[in-house]
């Protein structure tokens, strides 16, 4: 049964990966990081990613209108591509009020973005289901 | 008991008493009037105010865990202090699903222990929550961490009288495209309750429901419930002490102590409708202020 760490060290295990974090959106505080983190400092790369990731959640256009209790989160994954790299964040369902999501930074000539989504989302699973 | 009081009160605030412990390497616990800080080895291992929901509630009102599994573990490992690891062994919780939670919980809490930097009341040596090891996180993150969410909530809005008073809704201002996170807890403000109370009943934490209170007073759709009362006046009040405060730190059916249930009143969370305030919610604050003041002798 994984923790925070042994999530991060499993996506870090990805091809490409250059560092991982778990975020929370509202707050801005990475619960956990570990590799390298874009420019070096990884609080402030998790409070901008969860600045991007609240415009998401809470943009009426990009998701959908909420139903029910609203525990699941509106989106799925973000996914931001640059020259050298693939920034790729996938938002945890949790039954108690969490608002988090996972951070994968990945090189681009190394990474494979369509398998690290399919693994990213696995291990948000996992995280909390066991 | 040979526990031996390190530091009797003083006016030195709350924070750099914890730099002083963490320098130490300390283990034990420190009480402020808003709440306990539990070290070990110099690391916050575990924070609770009656400001915040406890992890407890969280976990079960929120339906991540039925009650029987969270107090069969308290049964079985609160004295070893070893609930935590009782929860995850047992396969009640996953293991990321308690770290997450916890780690919700630590922070939420900590924010007000920290929030209005109060003296530090007592250091009891050894003193070990019954929760035990989950994530331990270096104090300097949780006094970094606690700034922030202060300068946050200030850049969103800068009135904190949001965050303790009774709450109103203003007539006239629509509520259509909230996102859906923020219209829950519009839902909830009824002129009576406070941001704590609103976070109690959804089973949130209580900085992350003040972050969506903030957003709707600067929308202009929010507002302390009456401004003009002394009790709910602006920030200058020194917290636990003002009058509101015992409605406003209430946390029902948090334990105290493993062994020592307090009986909670049914579980509102996921309740869609603005609930009335349970009748016993002041003696519940009363009792956890009391306990707070006790611990702190």
């Amino acid at each position: 049964m994984p923790g925070i760490d042994e999530s991060l060290l499993e996506a870090m295990r990805l091809p490409g990966a250059r560092g991982a974090a778990v975020v929370d959106w509202i707050s801005g505080l990475a619960l956990g990081a570990v590799g390298e983190a874009p420019g070096g400092d990884p609080e402030a790369t998790a409070a901008e990613t969860a600045e991007l990731a609240r415009l998401a959640t809470e943009s009426g256009v990009l998701a959908p209108a909420d139903a029910g209790l609203g525990k699941e989160p509106p989106v799925q994954d973000l996914i931001l591509t640059n020259t050298d790299s693939y920034h790729l964040l996938r938002f945890v369902t949790t039954t108690f009020d969490s608002t988090v999501f996972l951070h994968l930074w990945l090189d681009r000539t190394d990474g494979n973005l369509a398998l690290a989504r399919i693994r990213l989302a696995e291990m948000a699973d996992r995280l909390v289901l066991g | 008991m040979i526990t031996q009081i390190l530091t009797s009160r003083t006016d030195e605030p709350a924070s750099a008493q914890l730099a002083t412990l963490a320098e130490r390497s300390a283990s034990g616990a420190l009480s402020t009037e808003a709440g306990i800080v539990y070290l070990a080895a110099g690391h916050v291992v575990h924070v609770e105010s009656a400001h915040a929901p406890a992890l407890g509630d969280l976990l079960t009102h929120s339906g991540a865990l039925a009650p029987d599994g969270w107090w069969e573990a308290i049964d079985r490992a609160g004295r070893r202090c070893r609930v935590g690891r009782q929860l995850v062994d047992s396969g009640h919780l996953a293991a990321g699903a308690l770290e997450l939670c916890h780690l919700g919980a630590l922070f939420d809490a900590a924010y007000f222990v920290l929030a209005h930097d109060g003296p530090a009341l007592r250091f009891r040596p050894g003193v070990a929550h019954w929760l035990g090891a989950v994530r331990s996180v270096p104090v300097d993150t949780v006094l970094r961490e606690s700034r922030r969410r202060r300068e946050l909530l200030h850049r969103i809005w800068p009135e904190p009288a949001v965050d303790r008073a009774p709450l109103a809704r203003i007539e006239d201002a629509g509520s259509a495209d909230l996102p859906a996170r923020r219209s829950r807890i519009l839902a909830q403000v009824d002129g009576v309750r406070t941001a704590a109370q609103i976070a109690t009943t959804l089973a949130c934490r209580t900085f992350h429901t003040l972050v969506e209170l903030r957003r709707l007073a600067a929308a202009g759709m929010v507002a302390p419930a009456d401004p003009v009362a002394p009790a709910a006046g602006p920030a200058d009040s020194v917290a636990p002490a003002a009058p509101s405060a015992p409605a406003a730190s209430v946390v029902p059916g948090a334990p105290p102590a493993p062994g020592a249930p307090v009986m909670s009143p049914a579980p509102a969370a996921g309740s869609p409708v603005p609930v009335p305030v349970f009748p016993d919610e002041p003696e519940t604050a009363l009792l956890r202020r009391l306990l707070h003041a006790l611990e702190a002798l």
